[in-house]
């Protein structure tokens, strides 16, 4: 373990290093494509990474809140003209009034029955996107305009991915800031506690219910934040957000590395990411990749990559 | 609205609902565990039945029992990689490995049967039978009839056999049963191996009546979930009950409302019962209801 005093200084050298990735790597438009997504669907994981890890379910209806990020941006900016940060802000409340709404009723139970329940939920949304046309129907909405977030003054616009590459590394800077202090906070430690021990967690006077609600809570508007910023990267937005590619694809990301590790669901996303960029056999391989990732990690070595490199020396905490 | 009709096709789906649930019932109700890729292999059932019969030339007959043994062989193959995690109970991960093998199934399925719908010819969907106001086909029947058998069988063996109450004592305590001299391990894969084939079964039976495509699994199998909970976790006389009532709220609310909402509104109705009953689903021993 690295002692803490070194790790504040090398965490903003990597970060701002970071910046200057895409260049270092060749600077192509494939690289860019490939880092753009990949900090954009880090930040999708890491809403899944907060209930996976901390509170110890699986939530299947997180898909919806990425979905629900994006659906708010995509009518706002294409059909009502908002700009990027009036869009930022109402992906944010679409997806903590969905959260709310889907916490009060799924939170009450656990396990199976919290995934099944979620599951469900996330059906329902798909049908009313899928046959409302207030919602686009089966065609969703296309015609978004790129990414604005200009400030009086300040012209930020980002055409191309090369463009983007800014706002999505620095979102993702944020959040994982974000998941960061959210560990050491007072609601990440009553996670925990709630997830591990929750009659200890009853007794030092926690409300196992409010805590995993507030989760939910948080967890959400960080999904949707990647949900914001995907619908302007693919100017389009449609009932296939809600596919289990995606849903897969976060909870691989997080398992991948190894659980409550900061930059896991990251690195997690940038190995899926790299893959399906350079070692592509089309989408069907890509879904058998993703697949077999997920059950190897699992079956195979439950701890992560992370516990394959540590070796006999245990983690805090075994999820 | 042709009322009698509209019953009729009610009861089939009810039955197809409840065939293809037949094995999520055993393995909620023993094993606890659940199956995400239960879509993935429904859909898997009717394409390699479809296969059979397309590439190598089979009847509908032989491919019928080709496709139940491939679906039993892949469940014992999930079983068996999940096998730590089960003995373990770890719940959350074998949840996540499952919907990871969906993911594989459905890749596979598209390589190797391409993306275009498809129709399993069987014969039993071109004879129509004219009864009153109702029209139906013989495959119509075959699924209740099959759904009647395969409940009917399930529950015998469940209540009296020596295979039924070893799995009731896994579903009890699989501790307890491995210390009693129960191989726990085979017991899991035979659990997995039959809701493999049986999904598989119920795939060949109740696929023929509409097109098939690989990504179906997502839709085709959600009711599955709708009746395992609406027929209290486990029991299987429940399913069956629920399975029915499923069916026929799909038909009048698809005639009546939208046919596009009908999903929705069946997990609109589960939501609450699993919500407020969370009690139901943990508690176990139905199996022989």
């Amino acid at each position: 373990m690295m002692r803490p005093a070194m790790k504040l200084p090398l965490g903003v050298v990597l970060a701002v290093a970071g910046y200057w990735l895409p260049p270092l790597l060749g600077g192509s438009t494939l690289v860019y494509n490939t880092l753009v997504v990949t900090a954009i669907f880090a930040v999708m994981a890491y809403g899944q990474d907060i209930v996976l890890s901390d509170l110890g379910e699986v939530s299947l209806v997180h898909t919806a809140f990425f979905a629900a990020g994006a659906y708010a941006t995509g009518i706002l900016a294409a059909d009502h003209g908002w700009n990027a940060w009036a869009t930022l802000a109402a992906a944010g409340a679409a997806a903590l009034v969905l959260a709310l709404v889907l916490g009060l009723i799924t939170l009450r139970t656990r396990e199976f029955a919290f995934s099944l329940v979620t599951y469900a939920a996330n059906v329902v949304c798909y049908t009313i996107c899928y046959n409302w046309h207030v919602l686009g129907g089966s065609d969703g909405f296309v015609g978004i305009p790129p990414l604005d977030l200009s400030l009086p003054g300040l012209r930020l616009t980002a055409l191309s991915n090369k463009d983007l590459w800014p706002y999505a590394y620095g979102l993702l800077l944020l959040v994982l800031y974000f998941v960061n202090r959210f560990r050491r906070s007072k609601l990440g430690h009553a996670a925990l506690m709630v997830h591990m021990n929750p009659p200890l967690a009853t007794m030092s006077g926690l409300d196992p219910h409010r805590v995993r609600l507030l989760v939910f809570l948080v967890s959400a508007p960080l999904t949707a934040l990647g949900g914001w910023l995907y619908a302007y990267q693919r100017a389009y937005v449609g009932p296939d957000l809600f596919e289990t590619y995606f849903l897969v694809l976060m909870l691989t990301a997080v398992v991948l590395v190894g659980r409550r590790l900061l930059v896991g669901p990251l690195i997690g996303t940038a190995i899926l990411m790299l893959q399906k960029s350079y070692l592509s056999f089309g989408a069907y391989f890509d879904k058998i990749v993703l697949g077999a990732v997920l059950v190897a990690v699992l079956c195979l070595f439950p701890g992560g990559l992370a516990g394959l490199v540590q070796g006999r020396r245990r983690r805090p905490e075994a999820g | 609205m042709n009322v009698w009709q509209q019953l009729a096709n009610g009861v089939i789906m009810g039955h197809a609902y409840a065939l293809t649930a037949i094995g999520w019932t055993l393995l909620l109700g023993a094993a606890r565990l659940v199956n995400f890729g239960h879509g993935q292999m429904y859909m898997l059932g009717a394409f390699i039945a479809w296969f059979a019969m397309r590439a190598l030339g089979l009847p509908y007959y032989a491919a019928i029992p080709l496709s139940v043994l491939a679906g039993a062989a892949l469940g014992a193959v999930m079983q068996r990689a999940m096998l730590r995690l089960t003995l373990q109970q770890n719940l959350v991960s074998l949840m996540i490995v499952t919907l990871g093998f969906g993911e594989i199934f459905e890749g596979v399925a598209g390589l190797a049967f391409g993306v275009k719908p498809q129709m399993i010819g069987s014969p039993l969907n071109a004879m129509n039978l004219q009864w009153g106001p109702v029209l139906l086909t013989v495959q119509d029947l075959t699924v209740v009839a099959a759904t009647i058998v395969m409940f009917l069988v399930l529950r015998a063996v469940m209540a009296h056999g020596l295979v039924g109450s070893w799995v009731r004592m896994v579903a009890e305590d699989p501790l307890l049963t491995q210390l009693a001299g129960v191989n726990v391990a085979r017991v899991y894969l035979g659990i997995f191996a039959f809701e493999g084939a049986a999904v598989a079964f119920a795939a060949t039976l109740v696929a023929p009546r509409t097109p098939i495509i690989t990504s179906m699994g997502f839709d085709e199998v959600i009711m599955t979930f709708v009746v395992v909970v609406l027929g209290g976790v486990g029991s299987v006389g429940g399913s069956y009950v629920a399975g029915l009532a499923l069916g026929v709220f799909s038909a009048f609310f698809g005639a009546l409302v939208a046919p596009a909402y009908t999903t929705a509104a069946a997990f609109l109705i589960m939501i609450p019962i699993m919500v407020l009953r969370p009690g139901g689903l943990a508690s176990g021993g139905g199996l022989s209801r």
